[in-house]
């Protein structure tokens, strides 16, 4: 479905993704993990083709990822990005309006079970009000690929599982779920898969159930593994 | 498109207001003045009102440039990039916009002069006097030039492509600086001077085209022709650029 | 429900859905969720959700209808022969706590009949 091909995106003084393999399939929910600085939002944007990769390739059913793949990707950044005049109703409109898979009536249940409403500014809301805006206003998409960068920073604990929860909503069979977050815990139960990338590049691929029966370790304890017990943020 | 012309609509429209309510009051002014007989006033009305016709379109242009900069270079650009759009229409609908903007505008403000210039003839005694002082302004700028609609008319249409030309210039350097060098040092700098060799070359062509042209009228229309030509000129480069090396 | 996030989460749900069955919270022949369901009741994969079924199936807990979902095992013998294995699964993990704790059977066996009082 969406796959990369030794995908390589140097910035001016650094290389933030250094020949990332890999092929996500539909119906699964994938955790992408590392520390800060590691690629995954990089990758993340090229997947989304915000970012043009330096080499290599970005390829939405085998081709690669532009304007077609927009309309079946959602990407939802860390940062918020909505015009400073926008309402949350603002925004669903305007995703109404440049998304045929977007849906007005799950966009403002959505806002409901998050506890926001349609009239509220988005310039005037909180971090974690905004952090529940934005995934809102993507997971009212009916797309193919979920991207979604840090779903959970800012976030209190009671939104977390509502979130959770409105994820698990939308996987399905068609549909590839693709999150990034710090809060590895938080990924534990709705990952099935795992991709560990350390330094630009993919460390591991993992199924998650596999890892628990056949080493008795958990996603976080693979992750501490593989990145140091110092690095490890919880 | 209809939805991002929307959207650019919708970005510019708080300048496009506050150009509009300072020619209200300057309007205000200005029949105060001619209809109480109080020539200070009506001076200020006609200053203001032939400096907003110039400064409200070069502001149009100039806030559809700075918020082609913050498209490209700030989060927002999500909204525009993560959209099913190609650079073609995204960039088109910002250049037809502002386009539409400035030509409206310049419609407005030139139909607005011609009602005001009528409100004067109607009131003798002032119109005289300020009919020779537009008349030797214009002087200054061309010799030829002649008071007749016609000619004002090409001027207008002169003008305003002239500008939407150089707007179209500033967008090349805007998407330049992003896309080719964005985040290097003097990258601001590199693109401000970029914009400078586009304009004088820009005019060079305009100059060397109206060249042989003899009558004034058909200078000015030939002039905004090509103006017009090269703003799309400088439209298929600039999406060039961005979709091969804009990364947001 | 909170797992724990070293062992199989399938088999954490599948034990609870074993416990279920066996308390008659999930009696013989009644509907079990449907694999999404399970999946948001439980918070968990929906392809977890999934092996559960499997796993319950190939143990012969539960039986899937076709096109009509999935039915808890109406074959009594093989639920009390659950409870068995359930209580001997609590019986080892209780076995085995005790001798960590260092007590000899005896002192278990005396522990036990002190309780019960």
């Amino acid at each position: 479905m969406l796959e990369s091909r030794n995908i390589v995106k140097k910035f001016l003084n650094k290389t933030a993704v250094d020949g990332i393999s890999v092929k996500l399939s539909p119906g699964r929910v994938y955790a992408m993990l590392g520390p800060n600085g590691s690629g995954k939002t990089t990758w993340m944007k090229m997947a989304a083709g915000l970012i043009k990769p330096t080499s290599g390739e970005m390829l939405y059913e085998g081709t690669p990822v532009g304007i077609e793949s927009r309309k079946h990707i959602t990407y939802m950044s860390t940062e918020p990005y909505f015009y400073t005049w926008m309402t949350a109703g603002d925004a669903g409109r305007y995703y109404a309006d440049f998304f045929e898979d977007f849906h007005m009536d799950s966009y403002l249940s959505l806002l409901e079970r998050m506890e926001l409403r349609p009239e509220m500014k988005t310039r005037s809301l909180s971090s974690g009000m905004m952090a529940k805006m934005k995934i809102a206003v993507t997971l009212a998409r009916d797309a193919r690929v979920y991207l979604l960068d840090e779903p959970f920073n800012g976030i209190d604990l009671l939104a977390r599982d509502e979130i959770r929860q409105t994820i698990l909503e939308r996987a399905g069979e068609d549909k590839t779920m693709m999150l990034s977050s710090h809060l590895v815990e938080e990924m534990e139960a709705i990952a099935d898969t795992a991709l560990f990338i350390k330094d630009g590049r993919l460390a591991e691929e993992a199924d998650l159930e596999a890892l628990r029966t056949e080493r008795g370790l958990s996603m976080a304890d693979r992750y501490r593994e593989i990145y140091g017990h110092t690095e490890v943020r919880a | 498109m209809k939805n991002l012309m929307k959207y650019e609509f919708r970005k510019t429209l708080f300048t496009k207001l506050m150009v509009l309510g300072l020619t209200a009051m300057a309007q205000i002014a200005f029949l105060i003045g001619l209809y109480g007989d109080n020539e200070r006033v009506l001076a200020a009305g006609v200053v203001l009102l032939t400096l907003l016709a110039f400064g409200g379109i070069t502001v149009i242009g100039l806030a559809s440039v700075v918020i082609l900069h913050r498209d490209m270079n700030t989060k927002q650009s999500y909204m525009l990039f993560m959209t099913p759009n190609s650079s073609y229409k995204i960039l088109g609908a910002k250049m037809l916009e502002n386009g539409l903007s400035i030509l409206l505008c310049g419609a407005f403000f030139f139909a607005l002069g011609a009602l005001d210039i009528t409100l004067l003839f109607g009131r003798q005694g002032l119109l005289n006097e300020l009919w020779n002082t537009l008349r030797e302004m214009l002087q200054t700028i061309d010799s030829r030039i002649t008071l007749d609609y016609p000619t004002m008319l090409a001027l207008t249409a002169n003008i305003l492509a002239t500008w939407i030309s150089t707007v179209s210039c500033a967008y090349l350097g805007v998407v330049i600086s992003t896309a080719l060098f964005s985040g290097r040092r003097w990258s601001g700098f590199v693109s401000f001077l970029i914009i400078l060799a586009l304009l004088w070359l820009t005019g060079f062509i305009q100059l060397k085209g109206t060249a042989p042209i003899e009558a004034v009228r058909t200078v000015f229309l030939v002039d905004a022709a090509i103006a017009m030509g090269l703003s799309a000129v400088m439209y298929l480069v600039t999406v060039q650029i961005m979709e091969r090396k804009l990364s947001v | 429900m909170d797992f724990e996030p070293n062992r199989p989460i399938w088999l954490q749900v599948m034990n609870a859905l074993e416990t279920d069955i066996v308390t008659g919270r999930r009696p013989p022949g009644d509907k079990l969720p449907g694999g999404r369901e399970l999946a948001l009741h439980y918070s968990i994969n929906p392809n977890t959700a999934a092996r559960v079924y499997q796993e319950l199936e190939k143990a012969g807990l539960c039986e899937t209808r076709r096109g009509l979902g999935t039915y808890v095992t109406e074959d009594q013998t093989r639920i009390r022969a659950l409870r068995m294995e359930l209580a001997q699964n609590a019986a080892r993990d209780f076995l085995n706590r005790m001798e960590t704790l260092g007590l000899s059977p005896a002192e278990i066996s005396a522990l036990l009949w002190k309780q019960e009082e």
